[in-house]
């Protein structure tokens, strides 16, 4: 089975973030960088298939400039086999037509039976890249998945959907995964693997950086504080009236 | 009339009484060799490890713990009891041996007779005595065993087969004395020179001479063959600690005190790290469950014992020599099980108090590496997050890196990177530098050093986590990663001291990280604060308050400084009721041992309890030195639901608020 998974380096969430001085995305200093914390799902998932089949082969692709092999090492510290990194250091002003552009061009001629991906990055957010792939390649895509089972070339997934309910999927490869949060816990790698991480192969690739974007970002702005707390006084039978008069008002919790 | 007695009165010199006494020493030592070579064979299984360095240090610390019995006399009662049994049968074991030289040897070859005259007087009521005081303390000891039972004791087999021994063994010796001197000193001076030999002998005396003497050729024999025994069943029986507890004195762990050994990572041949197995471990592990004794004083100082948890120190180290003796095969994490390994929060508290040299924590601490290193386990998933956290930010509260320096905005301390031309680097910590609580301590502890007028600097966003809490986890790759940034760091600005607001960085920073050429001088603020006040440079006011102190394990058990903290509570005016558990006997606050970053869900809760004992001094203030503990007390005191009446402080903060103010110049 070969199976490609796709992964993004972010910047830690409790960073310090600030505007940079294009105005239209964060500055890159002073951040601490990870996994994408739905990319790490996607991971561990096929670390799972390929314990569960025995024979396969995870190939771990990312798009981003040099440093994002940091991140790249912990993917194949936690089971992958090889890296793909696609080198390119304006990934993160890149659509994500023209990062799922990239990946399909790559992974077109290797024959992957499943992709899998993060149901979306921590950072940008746009949902798109992993089914933009599957459009590009011409292959399913099931999207949010939070269960998976493999059986003998048939995959189950369970999605998630408004609402708390579930809806269950099967399709056969090759496909499109996205994952979502609950759908496992990803593993600490044992240094015997950090170890062997090492050693694994790294291909870094360029990335095709003809095409002209459809979109882009036009500002980037922290929200504005909106107004504190409110402190209601008097005694309490007082205060239960003006509390449900604000329930009223300004919810719905009453309706 | 010249004061003697004959040997091998009654009984013969002869043949017939050499020639099988004889052999059955010979077989009895035989017995003895063969059983200790069975067990050195288990021993030998473990990794090699030089415990025979330093050899006259090592010689003396055994002769002080063996024959001063300085170990086993710090817990009072069985202690006492023990030291006092060890003495008076070491006495009459050092009798017996002048006997058989006289007998066997000087008399017998040379016609040199030592045992007469005053020498005899003071010999006979010297070991009179002894076996008197011999008897009382194995009476004692099985009175404690037996009938009074205390919690957590142990009792099997060996113990009755032990008792029982000594006890016949000395009584037959009474009785052989007895019925001699019932015959032959009886009415002479001799006789009061062996006072309780002479109640018994007044006891027979009734018997007649030829009923006693049967009795005592009979008895003779019977305490012959009974001490042979003794001997020979010492390897197979608790009795080896006589042998096991002694040698491992001579094999104890020479410090630094509870440092651990570090991991070679750069070696790429090493495919297994920690122990799973009985023969990852040293073979000093293996040994040291020969030296147990089951004494349970780990066991009673255990704060994880104490509060519900599974372990006790104690069944850790039998459950590993179990294994070693009778089924090596066997899985070692599954026998001593994962929530005893997680458990332990490295205070040290067994290995202080272990009166046999015992190393309980790196026993732990290898089996936890294994299952870190090899397994990727934590004890619960906010462990997993928290070693991430430290790896992504470099601390394991999951705070952005950038961030870590804030807490000094506006206090007027410069990072290294702006000027590195500092008297001290203060090295923060995890805690002082994002846990609002502890910021509190690290301000305090910038406006006494800057009342001092020393320049203070700390690396701002360029400082990590120590790794302490990660290591004593077991993850040693993750500890090695931020020591050899650390170290890096804190070298390439040539600074010449370090002080800590953290005993657990003061630890680290000070033994830990010696294994890497690191050099520089590390104190823990309650020491450099004490020597600050001395010398004059720093001035504080005398205020009187009241207070009870608790010493962290890092400080106190782990590098012994119990007086600086107390010296500047004295200085500040406090009143210190201390707690019933201080000092060495200091209670753990839980979070040690890398359970800082845990959740504590079995038992009850170890901080609860500890806050309740500093609660019951009556003391309003909790006074700690430790951002861990500090974290604890803060939690504790809701939990216990007294923080109306305990209110927990760092002894920095104490002294903050006593500085003496300036005398501004022209003012």
């Amino acid at each position: 089975m070969n199976i490609l998974i796709c992964i993004k380096q972010v910047p830690d969430m409790e960073s310090k973030f600030k505007v940079n001085a294009q105005g239209n995305w964060y500055d890159r200093a002073d951040l601490a960088w990870r996994m994408n914390e739905y990319d790490e799902y996607a991971v561990e998932q096929a670390v799972r298939l390929k314990e569960q089949v025995g024979e396969a082969d995870l190939t771990v692709l990312c798009v981003g400039p040099d440093q994002v092999k940091e991140t790249m090492k912990k993917a194949l510290a936690m089971g992958c086999d090889r890296g793909v990194h696609i080198a390119d250091n304006d990934s993160c002003m890149r659509e994500p037509f023209a990062i799922a552009t990239m990946i399909a061009d790559f992974a077109r001629d290797k024959q992957f039976d499943i992709i899998f991906t993060g149901m979306q990055s921590q950072d940008r957010g746009s949902a798109q890249v992993g089914v933009m792939i599957a459009e590009l390649l011409n292959i399913s895509a099931v999207t949010t998945i939070v269960e998976f089972a493999y059986d003998n070339g048939t995959i189950s997934v369970k999605r998630e959907l408004e609402g708390g309910s579930k809806a269950l999927v099967t399709v056969t490869a090759p496909v499109v995964l996205t994952c979502q949060l609950g759908l496992n816990t990803p593993r600490y790698p044992t240094l015997p693997n950090i170890m062997k991480a090492k050693k694994k192969e790294m291909l870094t690739i360029a990335a095709a950086t003809d095409e002209q974007g459809r979109q882009e970002t036009a500002a980037f702005y922290f929200p504005q504080r909106k107004g504190g707390g409110l402190v209601l006084e008097g005694d309490p039978p007082e205060l239960a009236d003006k509390l449900i008069q604000l329930l009223k008002e300004k919810t719905g919790a009453l309706a | 009339m010249e004061f003697t007695r004959e040997i091998y009165w009654n009984v013969g010199q002869g043949f017939t009484t050499l020639g099988p006494m004889y052999f059955l020493v010979l077989v009895t030592l035989s017995v003895f060799v063969y059983g200790f070579i069975r067990r050195w064979r288990v021993y030998r299984l473990g990794q090699p490890l030089n415990r025979t360095d330093h050899r006259g240090a090592r010689l003396k610390s055994m002769l002080s713990h063996v024959l001063l019995q300085t170990k086993v006399l710090r817990v009072q009662g069985p202690g006492t009891m023990h030291a006092l049994f060890f003495w008076s049968f070491f006495i009459l074991f050092l009798g017996t041996i002048l006997i058989v030289l006289q007998a066997d040897f000087t008399d017998l070859f040379f016609d040199v007779v030592f045992l007469k005259g005053n020498f005899y007087k003071f010999f006979s009521l010297t070991l009179d005595l002894a076996g008197l005081v011999a008897l009382c303390m194995v009476a004692g000891l099985m009175i404690r065993r037996y009938l009074l039972r205390p919690p957590g004791l142990i009792t099997g087999r060996d113990d009755l087969i032990m008792h029982l021994l000594l006890l016949t063994i000395l009584i037959t010796g009474f009785l052989i004395e007895g019925a001699r001197m019932a015959v032959t000193e009886l009415g002479t001076p001799l006789a009061i020179w062996s006072p309780v030999g002479l109640v018994v002998a007044k006891a027979l005396s009734g018997l007649g001479e030829e009923a006693l003497r049967t009795l005592h050729v009979l008895i003779w024999w019977l305490h012959l063959v009974l001490a042979l025994v003794f001997i020979a069943l010492i390897p197979f029986t608790k009795l080896r600690h006589i042998f096991t507890t002694s040698a491992n004195s001579f094999f104890a762990d020479r410090g630094p005190t509870g440092k651990l050994t570090s991991i070679n990572l750069e070696d790429e041949t090493t495919e297994k790290f920690g122990a799973n197995e009985l023969d990852d471990l040293r073979w000093k592990d293996i040994f040291d469950a020969d030296a147990c004794t089951l004494c349970k004083r780990c066991q009673d100082r255990c704060p994880a014992y104490a509060t519900g948890k599974p372990l006790s120190p104690m069944q850790l180290v039998t459950q590993i020599g179990a294994t070693a003796f009778s089924n090596p095969g066997a899985n070692l994490i599954d026998v001593t099980s994962r929530d005893v390994l997680w458990a332990c929060t490295t205070c040290r508290a067994c290995e202080d108090i272990c009166p046999a040299s015992i190393e309980h924590v790196d026993k732990i601490i290898a089996m936890r590496r294994n299952l870190v290193l090899m397994e990727g386990e934590f004890p619960g998933e906010e462990v997993m997050t928290a070693m991430e956290q430290t790896e992504v930010n470099g601390n394991p509260l999951g705070m952005g890196y950038a961030s870590r320096g804030d807490w000094a905005e506006s206090l007027g301390v410069k990072t290294l990177a702006e000027d590195s031309a500092v008297d001290i680097l203060y090295f923060v910590g995890c805690y002082a530098s994002f846990d609002k609580r502890n910021i509190a301590v690290a301000r305090s502890f910038i406006a006494l050093c800057q009342a001092a007028g020393l320049r203070v600097g700390i690396l701002g966003k360029e400082e990590k986590c120590c790794g302490e809490p990660m290591r004593k986890m077991g993850n040693e790759y993750l500890y090695q990663t931020l020591a050899m940034d650390m170290i890096e760091t804190i070298k390439g600005y040539g600074v010449s001291q370090i002080v800590t607001t953290c005993p657990h960085c003061f630890n680290t920073l000070n033994k830990d990280y010696r294994d890497f050429d690191f050099d520089i001088k590390v104190e823990h603020h309650t020491v450099f604060l004490d020597r600050l006040i001395k010398d004059g440079t720093l001035r504080i006011n005398r205020d009187v308050f009241s207070c009870t102190y608790h010493d962290s394990c890092y400080l106190g058990r782990h590098n012994e400084i119990y007086e600086a903290p107390r010296n500047l509570i004295q200085t500040a005016g406090g009143r210190l009721t201390e707690m019933e558990k201080n000092r060495d006997q200091g209670f753990c606050c839980s979070a040690g041992g890398g359970r800082i970053m845990a959740e504590e869900n079995i038992g009850e809760r170890i901080n609860v309890k500890r806050v309740q004992m500093a609660g019951a001094t009556g003391a309003p203030q909790l006074l700690a030195n430790c951002p861990f503990c500090l974290t604890m007390f803060e939690d504790g005191v809701k939990g216990a639901e007294i923080e109306e009446s305990l209110r927990p402080r760092d002894i920095a903060e104490v002294l903050a608020e006593r500085l003496v103010v300036q005398d501004t110049p022209g003012s």
